[in-house]
């Protein structure tokens, strides 16, 4: 009992204490582009938080006869093809695009993280099975993989969060794997096994634990791309299905239009390269506060 | 009265565009080089008796030619017919062909030829989609080389306007005997162009028929060219790489006028866009929601925006320049009328009528900004529609159910009558005979006076008659809001300035066959 308060001690110290994110925090600060990238991505997250609040005007109304306007008149960015503001259409687009963003990735760790665990963890045939089907996962460019599930789902929001998270699952599965395989084989899991602790408490307790930064890491890159996934399943016509306000699609339906109200489409298209950049920027810069190499 | 007149000039005065454009060039026109033609979707077959889609129409009429053709003012004219006779008892036809003409292989045109393809489209195993349209005839015979003799069951007054239908076009029997199912993919007709190669989801390339019987053809060759997307087709237009291309973005319109080449032409079409109910299933049985949302819908608005104007607001299911046309009274757009027709079945904004909503992508103008046009303007009086769109075929598939099946609840279609005869547009869309899986009246629609009108209209010759019976038809099926009526397009068309004696045809065909080039 007392040798096994110990041996959690010893890993537990090797978590992030509250002393360390405030270490991180630091240095995370001393990155211009970071704090850059996080404040593109407040305005985006309070946009899409209080989007009702915000948007000017009801983002479904249509007006045919004020279609494709550009920017004036108390619309600030303009109106798209059916005459719908666009800046209300773009803010309540941060909500969706951040939801799809958020949950796909969560999908995707939520599957990733336990697969590639257990796979580095256990070794031998498990590994090898799941490697092999990882492969395969991976040897798809993850937009092509992406259609194929949509596909087999069907077209539709909660089916395009579930398609970009599948997709990312590979990643983690990977990731996770590396991470394991070399923890593994540190003395403190050999103290814990020794002690009589089961796979799962090991796993769960001792190993994970341990992987919790490079995931983070991970999935702020990755919401991005999820991101931009969903929007060009949006793009497509695979993603959220009109009159919702999604960028991709937004996008999409303007482009037709590109030389005669170029607005329509470069709004949207910012919203997009701008939260991508966000994400972006701030993955790199937490990446950067969290290796050690870096620290001064 | 007023916007009447308006619409009225506007016909007017795009038609008169479109045929001076085909009239008579100034200059002697030079021969040979080729035509590049950009088209939205790929031929889905090449044999003449198996497609339903215009843009393979298009193809097949630059190589196949129909006993009688359409002219572009819409008159019914010999082709490879030269007259017909009629009996008394309006029952037997007897048609003089055109002598000394041959197909492309060397066969010649005769009568025993027609037979042999009028017979093919008659027999239930072709499956020839438009076999209704000549399925009154009992007996085809070749009397002698140039005369051909049709026995119908009962007097059939659209029959000549039928036979201008390109899918009952004169194909060379022995190619189809010697081909079997390859023949779909090398056509041989009496065009003035013979086929010579289909590069699927690419081009099918046509070159000249030297020993063509009539007007020989001045292009040495014509290349229908597949771009889906009416924005990079415009592009690849005034990039240069067409000549023509079809379904011009309205909105481009004014754009491109502002230039001097490309040449942007708006011609008449017989097509009419309309959304059907299914009028067998809940919601839309109850004729109340069907006119409610004929109410909700600012169909003028529609076409001033997504179509810039160019179509017409549909006052009857088909387009004006349709045979037995008239205008019957329609909806109006009244948001308050068609919030108490829901009050009335028992909706209101806070129990709003929901329903799916199928519409096709790129297959018509503008068709899916009009479909979330329409999803917007119903909202406003609390119809939450939610739109879903399939890949055409697919979609077209989809609404053939029959009914058992068939759970769609209203879905966006287009219909050219392209034989300019008003049984075509009515009989196949409205008749209770004509519902999936055998024809097109996807919508179930069955009202038994307009079936006894539309049958009545087929056998009467005296066409004041007909004409008096179809206003009677149309004006019952607008009364039981049997669709959301419309507008009927125009053909928006870029082309290089270059390009002279280039037809485009009311039935959505561009048609080179005069067509040259001037360097």
């Amino acid at each position: 009992m007392l040798s096994s308060i110990r041996a959690s001690t010893t890993a537990e110290a090797r978590r992030p204490s509250r002393s360390r994110w405030r270490l991180i925090w630091n240095q995370f600060r001393r990155s211009r582009a970071g704090l850059v990238g996080l404040s593109i991505l407040l305005v985006f997250l309070l946009a899409g938080v209080l989007a009702p609040i915000l948007a000017p005007y009801d983002p479904y109304e249509i007006d045919l006869e004020a279609s494709l306007r550009g920017p004036g008149g108390g619309h600030w960015l303009g109106r798209d093809e059916l005459g719908r503001d666009l800046l209300s259409r773009i803010i309540y687009g941060a909500r969706l695009s951040l939801v799809i963003g958020v949950i796909a990735v969560a999908i995707g760790a939520a599957f990733g993280v336990p697969v590639g665990a257990l796979s580095g963890y256990l070794g031998g045939r498990v590994d090898l099975f799941t490697q092999r089907a990882i492969d395969v996962m991976l040897a798809f460019p993850g937009i092509l993989l992406a259609i194929v599930l949509v596909a087999i789902l069907g077209v539709g929001l909660v089916q395009v969060m579930v398609a970009v998270g599948i997709v990312s699952i590979p990643v983690y599965a990977r990731l996770v794997r590396g991470q394991v395989l070399s923890l593994r084989e540190q003395e403190f899991v050999d103290a814990a096994r020794a002690l009589g602790a089961t796979d799962t408490r090991i796993i769960w307790r001792h190993v994970l634990p341990n992987t919790v930064a490079v995931i983070i890491v991970q999935s702020t890159l990755q919401v991005a791309s999820a991101i931009l996934s969903a929007a060009a399943l949006g793009f497509l016509g695979l993603g959220a299905q009109p009159p919702a306000a999604e960028w991709g699609s937004m996008l999409s339906n303007a482009r037709q239009y590109i030389r005669l109200a170029p607005h329509s489409v470069t709004f949207p298209g910012l919203a997009i390269m701008l939260t991508v950049l966000g994400f972006n920027l701030v993955g790199d810069a937490v990446r950067d506060a969290l290796d050690p190499r870096m620290r001064l | 009265m007023h916007r009447l007149l308006v619409v009225l000039a506007t016909i007017v005065l795009t038609s008169a565009l479109g045929f001076s454009a085909a009239a008579a060039p100034a200059v002697a026109p030079t021969r040979g080089g080729t035509l590049i033609v950009g088209s939205g979707t790929d031929a889905t077959t090449l044999d003449g008796h198996l497609y339903t889609d215009s843009p393979t129409a298009t193809i097949m009429e630059h190589m196949t030619e129909t006993l009688y053709e359409l002219s572009p003012e819409g008159r019914v004219q010999p082709r490879l017919a030269l007259s017909h006779t009629v009996s008394p008892d309006g029952r037997t036809w007897t048609f003089r062909l055109r002598p000394n003409v041959r197909f492309h292989d060397g066969t010649t045109f005769d009568a025993a030829a027609a037979k042999f393809n009028l017979d093919r489209v008659l027999n239930p195993a072709t499956r020839a989609p438009w076999r209704f349209l000549i399925d009154r005839v009992t007996e085809v015979t070749a009397v002698d080389s140039t005369t051909l003799r049709l026995v119908t069951n009962a007097p059939f007054a659209p029959l000549l306007a039928h036979l201008t239908h390109s899918g009952l076009a004169m194909q060379s029997p022995t190619a189809i005997q010697r081909l079997g199912a390859d023949y779909a993919r090398q056509p041989v007709g009496t065009g003035p162009f013979r086929f010579r190669e289909w590069v699927r989801g690419d081009r099918v390339v046509v070159t000249r028929f030297d020993d063509y019987w009539g007007e020989k053809a001045l292009l040495d060759e014509v290349q229908f060219r597949v771009i889906p997307d009416d924005g990079a087709r415009l592009a690849a237009l005034e990039a240069g790489s067409l000549h023509v291309a079809v379904r011009v973005p309205p909105r481009e319109i004014e754009r491109l006028r502002a230039g001097r080449d490309p040449i942007v032409r708006i011609d008449t079409s017989l097509r009419t866009i309309f959304v059907a109910f299914n009028v067998t299933r809940p919601p839309f049985s109850d004729r109340r929601l069907r006119q409610a949302l004929n109410y909700a819908v600012n169909k003028r608005a529609i076409v001033q925006s997504a179509l810039a104007g160019t179509a017409r607001v549909s006052d009857a299911p088909i387009a004006p320049n349709v045979q037995g046309y008239s205008p019957v009274p329609v909806y109006d757009w009244d948001t308050d009328r068609a919030a108490s027709l829901l009050r009335e079945a028992g909706y209101s904004r806070e129990r709003p009528l929901r329903a799916v909503f199928h519409h096709p992508t790129g297959r018509y103008i503008r068709d899916a900004e009009i479909a979330a046009s329409i999803q917007g303007l119903a909202r406003r009086v609390g119809i939450e529609l939610e739109l879903r769109t399939l890949e055409f075929g697919a979609y077209i598939a989809l609404t053939a159910r029959p009914r058992e099946q068939n759970d769609i609840q209203m879905y966006m279609l287009g219909w050219g009558t392209v034989t300019g005869d008003a049984d075509y547009g009515l009989y196949a869309l409205f008749h209770s005979s004509q519902w999936p899986p055998v024809g097109f009246n996807r919508g179930f629609y069955k009202n038994d006076r307009v079936d006894q009108l539309l049958d009545r209209a087929r056998v009467t010759v005296d066409q004041s008659q007909r004409n008096q019976m179809y206003a009677e038809a149309m004006r019952l099926i607008a009364e039981d809001a049997a669709w959301l009526f419309l507008h009927s397009e125009s053909q928006v068309t870029g082309v290089r300035a270059a390009v002279q004696g280039l037809i485009v045809h009311p039935g959505e065909r561009v048609m080179a066959h005069q067509a040259w080039l001037r360097r």
